[in-house]
């Protein structure tokens, strides 16, 4: 009856996201009476997954396969159902991110499970199973009971803080045998970029809008970003203007962030791009209008041209850094 | 779309002395799903392509307007009204006013494409024989031709027919030879065909051509500099024996001071349409500020004096819109008339236009001064902001001006619907005479106290519409006999009526579209419309009574006087009403809504 | 195409986006990119038939038309509510089966509920697979050569058709109705059909707004060593 939980991994080092996916299946279990099951597919070190315990896995299942290092989400579908049915397990955990998406709801089908999409809760088991999550583009939250029997749940990042604990988890290997049909799409190139922090993972992201006025001004961005190890971000019609590729697009119709600070320089704070941002746990307006709407979804605020503001707080941040 | 077919339909000028029903004229909450689906292409149109672009717009970037033009014309704009046989698209006339509408807030472009697809095309949609029509139509339909209109001159503006541009048949009878000036003309910059108004030889009246710009003898001066609409061209055209083909003479010799006045008819209303379409614009966009707007720690949208304000914008607006909706409705219903009673169709719809002159100069007064206010207010609301070039108020303030300057001076526009009027009353046209006798007679008799007060949420206002309408019919009746014909040079008489029947139309039409609406959607839907309509008839009951004090103070004097001041302040007398309540109402569903939403 | 007559379906959730009275739109990603992307691959040759699906009730007519009025040959509506992406997506497998599409295109996530799990359910009850966050659709023979967003990047993938994608930003440009597109939505067939009853496996039980920030501090421009400090200190984010 274990809890089944997904786990991702890349480079050989598990996603930080991925012990929060745990940490959050653990709590799971611990409420319905049950142990974790973390599932890792793909080449990983045995060391690797030892963490996995120090946030709440009992036990781990491996699969090996070397096609997992890419998402195929039919055989990650099937590894899932694999272990599910093994463990007779009635909820399944995984991210709200790219490769969640693309498998949880597979398994939900195959399990009848309902399914919840971007958890902010842990489950109300007291008033059936219900759980927290962002509607209309973050501009409310809705409260979803899932009545099936078993449960899928894609749990939103950065939402609940990391407590590693020094519990252990034994670690079992599975080997799996698929059919083509589990690897019907073919991967012919992969393009990432390298040295960049991906955007939506990110903790931290430093983001312009048109008060940048011009591509030309976006090295004080970038810097601050790497002065802070942060992400960067842009507006609408940043992106639209073709001053930023568009994946740094944040907003209604663009990507959404979480991060524990999004600092914004210049950008106004119209809705559609709140609703991209408004998961942020601290928000820092840089704006030469005091009037701009912003401010009054920010946390902190400065008023002042980003040419000058963003160089100073580059070195202001550089300064803490080095006295730490 | 409602045909009424009824014979006894209301006429132009009629509305002075007949009543309309509500169910009977058109309402702009009619809309049906295919035209706010227009009217939605419309507003993603200038989102889309204009709006971004204002500052290049009005630095004229070379091919930027032109270039605006055929993107309008590929998503179908410029063809709205032409028939299909010359591709276009056949919807009727209230339809285009909407479209006319919605493009009106697109500054120096809704100039520009109301240039092109009235004046630069209308010409030669109604005028036109066949071959022209075949010739020319279809990319005028399409924007791969651009149309302007060559008829004011340095010294013919209001007086049009006394322009000086000649044309003399080349001696061999195969092109006329066009000489002369035109001046202010809209699109020549870019346009590729101009319908230029010239007298042959020694006529008295004008005769129109359609030259295409690449006519020996068309030359160009620079770009004037303008107080506003700078994105919008604007030359001097010089005619030097331009040579033009006699199978390019518009319709007869002779007949181009008719073209010019027909055309004029749909201009007026069509201007209306687009300066409505702009002050709902401009009043979105000062709600927006006012909301965001803080000072002694809040929004500047809580405070009364900024409420006054929206809320005028707003009626005033809505009074506008009122009379263009209702008016068009009126020409499309008066044309299909006379296309069922057996009358070609472009004919009917010149007929059915000319009907209603006197309400598209009078929408064209009211709706342009309208725009104006709302302007003016809302640079007062932006403040030091509204002064600012780098905020959007400071344009549509000197944009708007033009609007009571071209397609006929509002002073003009106000002594001809009341020369209109009265010249209609004198062919028996118009039943004038018998109403005002009517009117003339209840002054010497004593007011009826006893007469039932009508039950109905509409009783008070229909009753002081009734008593407008005898206050005009009074003073009019009065002026008339005094002055007879000396009545066409008091031009101040006239302004003062014109005023007044200006106001009597919007309050009418205002009146009965609330009147409609509480029908369609119940009291409690429309609180804010019925406030809107009590605040303008009890401002309008006040205005009509210094127009007419004014009148009457002018040209009557002793007794006659006396009873018609007394008369004059019975006719116009309502109920107190708290418009400051009324006005904190209407502005506070502005501020609600966030924008104009009425 | 040559052997095979190719036929797209689409997704267009209806989105209620006004408190007041029901102002409906598309949803921008079916909007925006999936239909476009549609009616482009018909426009060059390579798709024959669109097929435009929606779940709702009548009162979503209206936005049926307005995706009409881009483009489409014929818009099915299955009349129910659409209450949980595992409902809806039973509902428009349950005739696209009878159908046979080669194609299915949708946007990543309706701008309402924010799911994006309607898309994936659809094709794993239709046994395909799923594309999501695509950035671009190529179709070459029978195969899609799909552009999509992976974390720190782009990935392409070839896929044998039938396969569902799920559209994002970058697959097409959005584009305003014209006249005789406008015009056209009328004439196009609007088929209406009664699903077979399933039972939503969740249900949403009630709403909140978020909490108002508890109004921002001002930091002068020339002291970033406070901001960084409060940063550090106040919101322990640094």
């Amino acid at each position: 009856m274990s809890v089944i939980v997904l786990v991702e991994h890349t480079e050989g080092n598990i996603k930080k996201k991925s012990f929060e996916a745990v940490q959050y299946a653990a709590h799971i279990a611990q409420q319905t009476g049950t142990t974790a099951t973390a599932v890792v597919l793909g080449s990983i070190a045995d060391a690797e997954m030892e963490a996995l315990g120090n946030y709440g896995a009992k036990k781990v299942v491996h699969i090996a396969d070397d096609r997992f290092n890419e998402l195929h989400a039919r055989a990650y579908t099937s590894a899932l159902i694999k272990v599910a049915q093994a463990g007779e397990s009635k909820i399944i955990v995984t991210l709200y991110d790219i490769n969640g998406r693309a498998v949880a709801p597979r398994v939900a089908v195959q399990l009848k499970a309902g399914i919840v999409a971007g958890a902010l809760s842990y489950p109300d088991i007291d008033n059936g199973f219900v759980i927290k999550k962002a509607v209309f583009s973050g501009k409310a939250f809705a409260f979803v009971n899932v009545v099936s029997d078993k449960k899928v749940i894609m749990l939103m990042p950065n939402t609940f803080p990391l407590v590693k604990t020094d519990g252990k988890a034994s670690i079992e290997k599975l080997d799996i045998s698929f059919t083509e049909k589990d690897f019907g799409i073919k991967v012919t190139a992969v393009n990432k970029v390298v040295g960049e922090i991906p955007l939506s993972d990110a903790t931290l992201v430093v983001s312009g809008g048109r008060g940048m006025k011009g591509p030309e001004n976006w090295g004080l961005i970038e810097n601050l970003a790497k002065e802070l190890g942060a992400a960067t971000a842009c507006s609408r019609p940043v992106a639209d203007a073709h001053w930023r590729p568009h994946h740094e697009h944040v907003g209604q119709t663009g990507g959404t962030v979480r991060p524990d600070l999004y600092i914004a320089v210049g950008i106004s704070g119209a809705i559609q791009h709140l609703a991209g941002v408004n998961g942020s746990k601290t928000i820092v307006v840089i704006n030469t209008d005091p009037e701009a709407p912003f401010f009054k979804a920010a946390n902190y605020g400065v008023v002042g041209d980003a040419m000058t503001v963003l160089p100073r707080l580059t070195e202001a941040v550089k300064k803490f850094k080095q006295h730490k | 779309m409602n045909i009424t077919g009824s014979v006894n339909a209301i006429k132009g000028g009629e509305f002075l002395v007949r009543e309309t029903e509500a169910d009977s004229i058109f309402i702009p909450e009619e809309w049906n799903e295919e035209q706010l689906m227009i009217a939605e292409t419309c507003t993603n149109f200038l989102a889309q392509h204009v709006t971004p672009n204002l500052t290049r717009i009005d630095e004229q970037e070379e091919g930027l307007m032109p270039h605006l033009m055929e993107e309008a014309g590929a998503l179908g704009l410029l063809g709205i009204s032409i028939p299909e046989e010359y591709g276009g698209f056949g919807k009727d006339f209230t339809t285009s006013m909407l479209v006319t509408e919605k493009l009106g807030a697109g500054n120096s472009f809704s100039v520009a494409f109301s240039a092109h697809t009235g004046i630069g095309t209308l010409p030669i949609l109604y005028y036109g024989n066949a071959e022209q029509k075949q010739k020319y139509i279809p990319k005028l339909a399409s924007g791969e031709w651009k149309g302007a209109y060559c008829l004011t001159e340095p010294g013919a503006g209001s007086d049009a027919n006394s322009g000086k541009a000649r044309a003399k048949l080349s001696a061999d009878g195969k092109h006329y030879l066009i000489t002369g000036q035109k001046m202010w003309i809209t699109n020549a910059g870019f346009a590729d065909i101009f319908t230029v108004f010239a007298k042959i030889d020694d006529d008295e009246n004008l005769s129109a051509f359609i030259v295409e710009k690449n006519f020996e003898g068309l030359s160009l001066n620079p770009e004037e500099h303008k107080m506003g609409i700078k994105g919008s061209s604007t030359r001097q055209v010089f005619f030097n024996d331009c040579k033009v083909p006699v199978e390019n003479l518009l319709s007869e010799r002779q007949n181009g001071f008719k073209i010019a006045v027909n055309i004029l008819n749909l201009g007026r209303i069509k201007l209306g349409g687009g300066t409505v379409g702009a002050s709902k614009e401009v009043i979105t966009m000062a709600v927006r500020y006012a909301n965001e707007r803080e000072q002694f720690g809040r929004a500047i949208s809580k405070y009364g004096a900024i409420r006054h304000k929206l809320a005028q914008q707003a009626i005033r607006t809505y009074g506008s819109e009122s009379a263009i909706y209702r008016a068009s409705q009126n020409m499309e219903e008066a044309t299909e008339q006379f296309v069922a009673s057996g009358m070609d169709e472009i004919k009917a719809k010149l007929k059915g236009t000319e009907q209603f002159a006197i309400e598209a100069a009078l929408i064209k007064v009211h709706a342009s001064e309208t725009l104006d206010y709302v302007v003016d207010e809302g640079v007062q609301i932006y403040g030091g902001m509204g002064y600012s070039a780098e905020a959007p108020m400071d344009r549509a303030y000197r944009d708007s001006r033009i609007n009571r300057i071209f397609e006929g001076t509002n002073e003009i526009n106000r002594m001809l619907m009341v020369d209109m009027m009265l010249k209609r009353a004198l062919k028996g046209e118009l039943d004038l005479m018998g109403p005002a006798q009517a009117v003339a007679g209840e002054l010497t008799s004593i007011p009826d106290f006893a007469a039932a007060e009508e039950e109905g949420l509409f009783s008070k206002e229909k009753k002081y519409i009734k008593g407008f309408k005898k206050a005009i019919l009074m003073v009019a009746g009065a002026a008339v006999q005094k002055l007879m014909t000396q009545l066409g040079k008091e031009q101040e008489v006239l302004m003062c009526l014109a005023d007044m029947l200006m106001e009597l139309y919007v309050s009418e039409s205002t009146q009965l579209r609330v009147e409609k609406l509480v029908g369609m959607r119940g009291e409690e839907a429309c609180k804010e419309q019925l406030d809107i309509m009590r605040v303008y008839i009890n401002d309008a009951a006040e205005n009509i009574l210094k127009s007419g004090k004014e009148a009457i103070n002018s040209f009557a004097d002793g007794d006659e006087k006396r009873m018609m001041l007394m008369g004059l302040k019975r006719f116009t007398k309502t109920e107190d009403i708290n418009t400051i309540q009324a006005r904190r109402n209407i502005a506070a569903k502005l501020i609600t809504e966030n924008k104009y939403c009425f | 195409m040559p052997d095979t007559t190719t036929k797209i379906i689409l997704n267009p959730n209806a989105t209620a986006i006004n408190k007041e009275g029901t102002t409906y739109v598309i949803n921008p990603y079916d909007e925006w990119y999936a239909l476009i992307r549609a009616i482009e691959l018909k426009e060059s040759g390579i798709a024959t038939e669109i097929h435009l699906i929606t779940v709702g009730k009548a009162e979503v007519e209206p936005i049926i038309r307005k995706a009409l009025s881009l483009g489409g040959d014929e818009a099915i509506r299955i009349d129910a509510e659409s209450i949980d992406p595992y409902q809806t997506a039973a509902y428009i497998a349950d005739y696209a089966k009878s159908v046979g599409y080669d194609l299915v295109l949708c946007g990543k996530e309706s701008i309402d509920y924010n799911n994006g799990t309607t898309g994936v359910i659809l094709a794993e009850m239709l046994d395909l697979d799923y594309i999501g966050f695509a950035t671009s659709i190529k179709i070459e023979g029978n195969s899609a050569i799909v552009n999509r967003e992976i974390e720190g990047g782009e990935e392409t993938d070839s896929c044998k058709l039938p396969v569902v994608i799920a559209c994002q930003k970058g697959v097409a440009e959005a584009r305003i109705p014209n006249m005789r597109g406008i015009m056209a939505a009328r004439t196009r067939p609007l088929k209406v059909v009664t699903p077979s009853a399933v039972s939503p496996l969740t249900e949403i039980l009630s709403y909140e707004l978020p909490l108002a920030k508890s109004g921002v501090k001002m930091v002068s421009p020339d002291n970033m060593d406070e901001l960084v400090e409060l940063l550090h200190s106040e919101a322990k984010v640094i």
